[in-house]
């Protein structure tokens, strides 16, 4: 604050080093100013201020030497910004009230230690105007010229800006010239980039031409019937393509409501509240399939009233009904003894007596199982899946958080497999090959889709002997992800068994399986429509080539991420084909 | 394997070539390529690197109604003019949503979400 010395020590103007040289200091000059009480030429004026003003200060009780001191470093200071058009302007006392009008003006932006001040652009009127009107003291009681109220004379007070006189502090205020106020941050000006990017549906991208359809749909929801008839197949594209961007909300999800549907598959309902799904039950009463994706927001309440209002629901999926606790999932099994389909995906809550409840009421009818992620699964729940053996045709127990045990897996097959045609044992990172042999081969021979992914105990010997021994027609999709061990033999095997009922193969992980193998599949799969050889190192283009000519008819998909040797050159040599190709790294530049 | 045509730099078309999208129902739309490629799916079926057959004609046969396809074509236009303009410059999005009919809304919506437009 006041009395701090600026320690700045900087590269002084040429004007400080001549007053200097010539031995020009403040008390020389106000000696001079004093006698003769003419205007002197411009820099030496600013040196007579000071040298009044600490002549001035001399006879004031306190703070003269700080003044003084302040005085030095404002000098420093002044000088240096004689030449900045925009540098704050130093403040110093002044006695005057045209001055002080300038600095009324000038009071913006400046350090808290220097008092308002004014470096007069007329220096010769400057001089002229001292001894006019001598500060009072500090601590002096002072009449304000504004509202005439009496007021103590502090460091800050302000002349008056017409005629003599000081300001109180509260007029001052009013002027704007608050020497207290903190100094004002300078606005930034908004950068040209920020101004382009307009915020209307997504952040930086240009609207697409499916978001302004889903904000006019929005808007326009109350006149549906102007939309036209769309049957039930396109409703489900048109879901999909809202459910995208997370669009579909508790409006315009009253699109896809009918009291005369009967089934309705939203793929993303995370916008809509609960309210909104109880609703939902109301407004389609004849339902008897639902499939919603991502319902977080499910909870007892709606399960509560869908007991009730959706009396003929048969088949339910749902993924991700995580706040669902088990004396809801009771009360719906109870009220829905019909079910042949049940699946969910994602909840920690469903127990073994939610479980049994489904059993008891829908085990005559129950076909299709599937409690994925369901972090309670553990062998227990296997015995009463056992109970539906006879009609059960889809299981899937998969991604569990504890493994389930070789003997509970097995004792299952053993009651329920033969009928079954969906399998997912996916995750179970304790079963061995004593599952394919004791389990599989035996008891399970109706199979189209088997999905054993991340079973890292499997070895390649023993799945190769699992398929080269199986009786199970070939199979439709084998699914076999993130299984490292596995390798050439057990793909050469599965393609011996499968090659000619394979439409969707996934060997992503197995990063040994050789070529030759590799091979194999454009020569025994044909039918394929899907196919994932992520991280199989050894493929390389002619294998593409050769899987992508062969399977010409059908394929429409390959994935090859971290397959180093994929270089995509197939193109040039003539293939075409309809499929899609992703996970090709960028090809190597020639030199 | 010889080298002699490298993958990174395949010859793309002429931005300022013609193309023409031909819809199910028989009607031809001229417009020039920067303005097809806004949409993906059409951008890939006529690039020539891509290896489809549409490439060499030019000639992109949508599956969808005229009415439709103009719509499409209205908005790359819109797209590829607004795409490129100043960071100060207003787009002028609700003109755009005010141009789509009701009556086609929903099919546009199926067309734009194939065309990855």
């Amino acid at each position: 604050m006041s009395g701090r010395r600026n320690n700045v020590r900087g590269p002084t103007s040429a004007l400080t080093d001549f007053l200097r040289e010539q031995n020009i200091t403040a008390t020389t000059v106000a000696a001079r100013a004093a006698t003769q009480n003419q205007p002197v030429a411009g820099p030496s004026t600013a040196q007579a201020n000071h040298a009044f003003d600490n002549a001035d200060n001399a006879q004031e009780a306190r703070g003269s030497s700080r003044s003084r001191r302040r005085r030095t470093a404002n000098r420093d200071y002044d000088s240096d910004d004689l030449d900045d058009p925009e540098a704050p302007v130093t403040k110093k006392r002044k006695a005057n009230s045209s001055v002080a009008k300038d600095k009324a003006k000038k009071l913006t932006k400046k350090d808290d230690d220097h008092e308002d001040e004014d470096e007069d652009n007329d220096p010769y009127t400057l001089l002229s105007k001292m001894g006019a009107n001598p500060r009072p003291a500090n601590g002096s009681i002072e009449k304000c010229a504004e509202c005439d109220k009496e007021f103590s004379v502090s460091q800050y007070t302000i002349a008056a800006a017409n005629g003599p006189g000081y300001l109180c502090h509260s007029c001052a205020k009013k002027l704007g010239n608050d020497p207290f106020k903190k100094p004002t941050a300078p606005r930034k000006r908004t950068k040209a980039a920020d101004k382009r990017n307009i915020v209307y549906f997504e952040e930086r991208r240009f609207p697409t031409l499916v978001s302004l359809c889903i904000n006019v749909v929005s808007t326009h929801i109350d006149d549906i019937e102007a939309f036209g008839d769309i049957g039930a197949l396109n409703m489900e594209a048109i879901s999909k393509a809202m459910s995208k961007k997370r669009s579909l909300n508790s409006e315009n999800v009253n699109l896809f409501y009918g009291a005369g549907n009967t089934s309705l598959t939203l793929y993303d309902v995370t916008k809509l509240s609960p309210a909104a799904l109880i609703t939902l039950g109301h407004l389609n009463p004849n339902l008897t399939s639902l499939r919603l994706d991502f319902c977080g927001l499910i909870s007892d309440e709606v399960i509560n009233s869908w007991c009730t209002s959706l009396p003929n629901l048969v088949q339910l999926e749902l993924l991700g009904p995580f706040l669902v606790r088990a004396p809801a999932w009771v009360a719906f099994f109870r009220s829905h003894p019909q079910l042949n389909t049940f699946l969910i995906t994602q909840s920690p809550r469903f127990n073994l007596e939610c479980l049994d409840a489904l059993i008891d009421s829908s085990s005559k009818t129950l076909t299709r199982l599937g409690l994925r992620e369901v972090g309670l699964l553990s062998d227990d729940f296997l015995e009463p899946i056992g109970l539906l053996s006879g009609h059960l045709t889809y299981l899937d127990i998969s991604e569990p958080s504890i493994s389930c045990s070789n003997t509970a897996v097995i004792k299952l097959l053993k009651k329920a497999g033969f009928t079954l045609t969906h399998l997912n044992l996916s995750g179970h990172i304790g079963l061995t090959d004593e599952v394919l042999q004791c389990g599989l081969l035996p008891h399970v021979n109706t199979l189209d889709h088997l999905m054993l992914s991340n079973l890292p105990l499997l070895t390649d010997e023993g799945v190769a002997r699992f398929f080269s021994q199986w009786s199970n027609p070939p199979l439709t999709s084998v699914e076999s992800s993130r299984n490292p061990a596995l390798s050439s033999k057990s793909l050469t095997e599965l393609l011996n068994h499968s090659g000619e009922g394979l439409q969707y193969l996934n060997i992503n992980g197995w990063k040994d399986v050789g070529a030759t193998a590799l091979g194999n599949i454009a020569t025994q799969a044909r039918n394929l429509r899907s196919i994932d050889l992520g991280w199989c190192r050894q493929v390389d283009d002619f294998i593409m080539k050769s899987i992508l000519d062969s399977c010409k008819s059908w394929l429409a998909e390959v994935k090859v991420w971290g397959c180093n040797k994929v270089e995509g050159k197939w193109v040039t040599s003539g293939t075409r084909t309809k499929a899609k190709v992703s996970g090709i790294e960028r090809a190597r530049t020639s030199f | 394997m010889n080298e002699d045509h490298p993958m990174n730099d395949y010859v793309e078309g002429d931005p300022e070539d013609w193309v023409r999208i031909i819809s199910v129902d028989g009607f031809t739309f001229l417009c020039k390529r920067k303005v097809a490629n806004m949409s993906e799916t059409i951008k890939n079926s006529l690039d020539e690197a891509g290896g489809f057959s549409e490439a060499g004609t030019r000639t992109y046969k949508s599956q969808e109604r005229g009415i439709v396809v103009q719509k499409m074509i209205e908005y790359m236009s819109f797209k590829a003019h607004y795409s490129n303009v100043g960071p100060k410059e207003e787009i002028p999005v609700n003109e755009m949503m005010d141009r789509l009919p009701l009556e086609i809304l929903l099919e546009l919506m199926l067309a734009a979400d194939y065309q990855e437009l």
